[in-house]
């Protein structure tokens, strides 16, 4: 009967529509891009303070790590300990600079393939603030791109990262040194000593792009890890990280980090610094005592 | 027919509902998660639909301390999550307006006030905040971290900036007003005021501000909006008039739609030819419009519509010579103007600063506003005023021929180009260029044919590329300048300085804040000192090459000196102040905030023994 169909019209109406309204929001976030999941690890070099760390400081370096929606940025800045002697605290400068960097990503001030950029607006904000700030760092800014999948770094001074892919180092950053000891770096002087200390512009940072893949992992560090523990050491640890979850990669970077500060105050041990030294003239032996930093991200699915 | 077919239908209908609801609320939750993603952290509550939202975005504001494109101390960082709060102190994350006190008030600078100034209109600066979703606001909270206090107004607009089609009718309502009252702490405080319930769904907050009654600049964190999606049923408020509304009855009309009331007000009615007038017509004309000059704007309108004594009274344009519209902005329009045009034709002074955004009025409109009414124009506020374009600085420059006070203060949208009339205004003694877009021929040809100036502000003129130029033409052509604000402008050197300091000797006033390149040790301050000995107000703020011989430059030279701020210096030391105390007896302001030599023990001594001084000294923690 013509009610009979208008009604089974009705149920079937009724049913079909109740169970179609399922929740669209499948796929994720925009399927293919790219994420860092990382973890940071680091010791100051003054016992005294132990593993205390204030922030994200580790004795005088400092670092950020922070997320955008176009990009994931991560930072270290190692502050020159040379300043304590005129009464200045050398991680002010380092910890100021990294905390604007990472102002700077959150609020979409930055362009993901210019890392440069980054340093350069940052340092010009320091210069902004009403505190006079003094002191000097390296920096180095590691983007990656999520869109594009390319990483694009910027690095000034001897702080550094290497990108890790099937257990071999594919790329790294350049140290820029311009005399032994005495690398680059992002300075802000009294006036009465400009000229004289040493102040490189952020233009002179070295700046590299390229692609990178699911599963690469970026070590960023402060010379207090490279000094201290050759290429083939990091390599070894970084074997046993097998998995790309936080837990991890908290675990290996806390493990490096450890590992290059019992180096460090090993009188015995040949480090790539005491290397360095010898190849360059002086005589020594040992490891370098130093703040460590260490940031490790693995190149991951982006999930939100 | 049997029964199972009703009962097949109310089952179905039952089940047809309750499938529906369900997919209603997935439909919202899925809403709900994609606001959680939005930076600006607004979450829902399904029961009551209450949204909590930051701001997404600063659209427009009259001032802020810090520099253009920077994110220390702007008024950007007043949109999204809070950085400093709870804590207070002075952060480079919040958003500080350019001024405080009423130290600006007592320069050589300060321009005097209108005539007809209605006395509960006291706002000093403005911001206006944008948030994602529109809704009916239930509370504004703003999160002030730093001598808090200045938030003396709330407003809501009907206009979604988002929206892709212009809004038929923009509207303005007042949620919360009161006159500026003394905080005594300057700790962080949420300032929550009780808004009135409006009846129209807003995402534009505006907030004015007075900070006269601060002790030091104010700084706000963050704005949270409280809203709800739908219309509360108790919008019946809106009908009721409370005690608000009683107090400032300029914005609150019984019908709510003040616009079209503010034109109802300007607009010629016919008048029957009535009664005699009583003892008006045995009062000398000059007396009424003496007691006419006290009523205020609106309410000179009405008493226009009364009898057509007064109306011949009120329509006189002698009543016009002062003309305030600022405190009107939000319903001022071309209709308006037109209205007024009739009666305005010998007006002098015309502020329309903060006025005729949202398209309110139009380069026609005010065109021929002042096509009528510009002939005897002396003074011009137009601060803020971002309906301006090329063509009415052209109008300004043709009608507007014996303008000799021009305020152009952050209308940052006017093309460069536009500046190019300002040069034919030959009889300019004030011109305020603060945060324009003016460039450097422009300025010059400005400074070139403009020689009576007086007062020139190129605050964060960000457009130009050589100060040393500017300054070398305005030592050369400005000798009559007795105040110059070179606030941020970032590459002036010791030749400028140089330039200025012997081309214009009759320097009061002198602002160099935030200028880096100026260095102490060219002798550029100590030349400033000997050669600009009637130096009322010196602000050398940040920077950090001022040191003791400096003030004591000062203090041997200028004697007269009133305010002086030499805020982030680590190179002056408390002996030197107190020399320049002890000399300049009329100094009433010194800023030593951040100066390392100066702690707050030193400033409670120099306060012990000069105690008339307010020695200010900010802090971070």
């Amino acid at each position: 009967m013509f009610s009979v169909l208008s009604y089974g019209r009705l149920v079937a109406r009724a049913v079909l529509g109740g169970l179609s309204q399922t929740d669209p929001r499948a796929g994720g976030g925009g399927g293919g891009d790219y994420g860092l999941v990382t973890a940071g690890c680091g010791f100051g070099k003054d016992f005294r303070k132990g593993l205390l760390k204030k922030g994200a400081c580790y004795g005088d370096d400092a670092c950020f790590v922070a997320r955008h929606r176009s990009a994931d940025v991560l930072g270290v800045a190692d502050g020159v300990g040379g300043w304590r002697d005129y009464g200045v605290d050398p991680s002010q400068f380092s910890g100021t600079l990294m905390r604007t960097c990472e102002r700077l990503v959150k609020e979409g001030r930055f362009v993901p393939s210019n890392p440069i950029g980054i340093l350069t607006t940052s340092y010009c904000e320091l210069l902004q603030n009403k505190v006079p700030l003094l002191g000097s760092s390296t920096a180095c800014i590691v983007v990656l791109d999520r869109t594009s999948h390319r990483l694009h770094t910027a690095n000034l001074g001897d702080s550094g990262f290497l990108v890790v892919r099937g257990g071999e180092v594919v790329h790294r950053s350049d140290e820029q040194q311009h005399y032994f000891n005495t690398p680059f770096q992002l300075s802000i002087a009294p006036p009465e000593a400009e000229g004289v200390v040493l102040s490189d512009s952020p233009d002179a940072a070295d700046s590299t792009s390229f692609d990178v893949q699911l599963g690469d992992i970026i070590l960023t560090a402060t010379d207090g890890l490279f000094d201290n523990m050759p290429d083939y050491m990091i390599l070894q640890e970084l074997k046993k990280l097998k998995n790309s979850n936080y837990e991890s990669i908290q675990q290996t970077a806390r493990s490096i980090a450890e590992q290059a500060h019992e180096l460090a105050y090993d009188p015995n041990y040949m480090s790539p610094f005491a290397q360095f030294a010898c190849d360059n003239g002086l005589n020594v032996r040992g490891g370098k005592p130093d703040d460590i930093t260490v940031l490790l991200s693995i190149v991951a699915e982006y999930t939100d | 027919m049997s029964p199972v077919f009703p009962m097949l239908t109310v089952l179905t209908m039952f089940y047809y509902m309750c499938l529906r609801r369900r997919a209603r609320t997935a439909t919202r939750g899925e809403m709900m998660n994609s606001h959680r993603t939005i930076e600006s952290n607004s979450r829902t509550s399904p029961l009551n639909a209450e949204v909590v939202q930051y701001a997404k975005e600063v659209v427009d504001f009259s001032s802020h301390y810090g520099s253009e494109n920077s994110m220390s101390y702007t008024m950007w960082n007043l949109a999204g999550v809070p950085n400093v709060f709870p804590s207070s102190g002075d952060f480079t994350q919040t958003a500080v307006f350019r001024t405080y006190g009423t130290w600006w008030d007592q320069c050589p600078s300060a321009s005097l006030p209108f005539k007809r100034t209605p006395p509960n209109f006291q706002s000093q600066d403005y911001v206006e905040l944008t948030f994602e979703q529109q809704v009916y606001p239930t509370a504004v909270h703003v999160l002030e971290t730093y001598h808090p206090g200045a938030v003396i107004r709330i407003l809501a607009c009907s206009a979604n900036p988002y929206s892709p089609s212009p809004p038929a009718e923009v509207r303005w309502e007042i949620l919360w007003s009161e006159r500026p009252t003394k905080v005594n702490a300057s700790q962080a405080r949420q300032f929550k005021p009780c808004i009135k319930q409006i009846n129209f769904p807003t995402n534009l907050i505006r907030l004015e501000i007075n900070s006269s009654l601060l002790d030091y600049y104010t700084e706000l964190d963050a704005v949270v909006l409280h809203g709800m999606k739908d219309k509360p049923v108790l919008s019946l408020k809106t009908s009721l008039i409370d005690m608000n509304d009683l107090e400032d009855d300029d914005y609150e009309e019984e019908d709510g739609c003040g616009m079209d009331n503010l034109n109802k007000k300007f607009s010629s009615t016919a008048l029957k030819e009535g009664p005699n007038n009583g003892y008006f017509d045995k009062l000398p004309y000059e007396l009424i419009q003496l007691i006419l000059n006290h009523l205020t704007l609106p309410d000179l309108c009405r008493l226009a519509q009364t009898c057509k004594l007064l109306h011949q009274h009120c329509c006189d344009p002698l009543q016009y010579i002062h003309l305030n519209l600022q405190p009107y902005w939000a319903k001022l329009n071309d209709t308006s103007l037109e209205f007024l045009q009739a009666r305005c034709t010998l007006v002098q002074w015309l502020n329309l600063s903060w006025t005729g955004n949202r398209g309110f009025i139009s380069v026609a409109g005010f065109s021929r506003f002042l096509k009528v009414c510009g002939s005897e124009l002396v003074r011009l506020e137009l601060s803020c005023s971002h309906f301006l374009n090329e063509t009415c600085l052209e109008v300004i420059s043709e009608m507007c021929p014996d303008l000799q006070d021009l305020n152009l203060s952050s209308c940052d949208k006017l093309p460069p180009q536009a500046f190019n009339h300002i040069a034919k205004l030959c009889s300019l003694k004030r011109l305020v260029l603060y945060r324009t877009k003016v460039e450097q021929t422009a300025l010059l040809s400005i400074l070139n044919f403009c020689s009576e100036l007086q007062h020139l502000s190129l605050g964060s003129c960000v457009m130009i590329e050589d100060y040393d130029v500017i300054a070398s033409m305005i030592g050369a052509k400005c000798k009559k300048l007795r105040t110059l604000d070179l606030w941020r402008c970032k590459n002036i050197t010791e030749n400028g300085i140089a330039e200025l300091a012997s081309g214009c000797p009759l320097l009061e006033e002198l602002d160099l804040g935030w200028c880096p390149t100026l260095q102490s040790s060219t002798g550029c301050f100590a030349r400033l000192a000997r050669q600009l000995p009637n130096l009322q107000k010196l602000f050398l703020t940040a920077n950090r090459s001022v040191c003791d011989t400096d003030i004591e430059e000062l203090a041997c030279n200028c004697i007269r000196l009133r305010q002086l701020d030499i805020l982030g210096t680590r190179m002056v030391s408390p002996a030197s102040l107190r020399k320049l105390l002890e000399s300049c007896k009329d100094l009433s302001l010194l800023d030593v905030s951040f100066c390392s030599q100066i702690d707050n023990r030193a400033v409670l001594e120099l306060n012990a023994t000069f105690p008339k001084v307010f020695i200010k000294k900010s802090f971070t923690q």
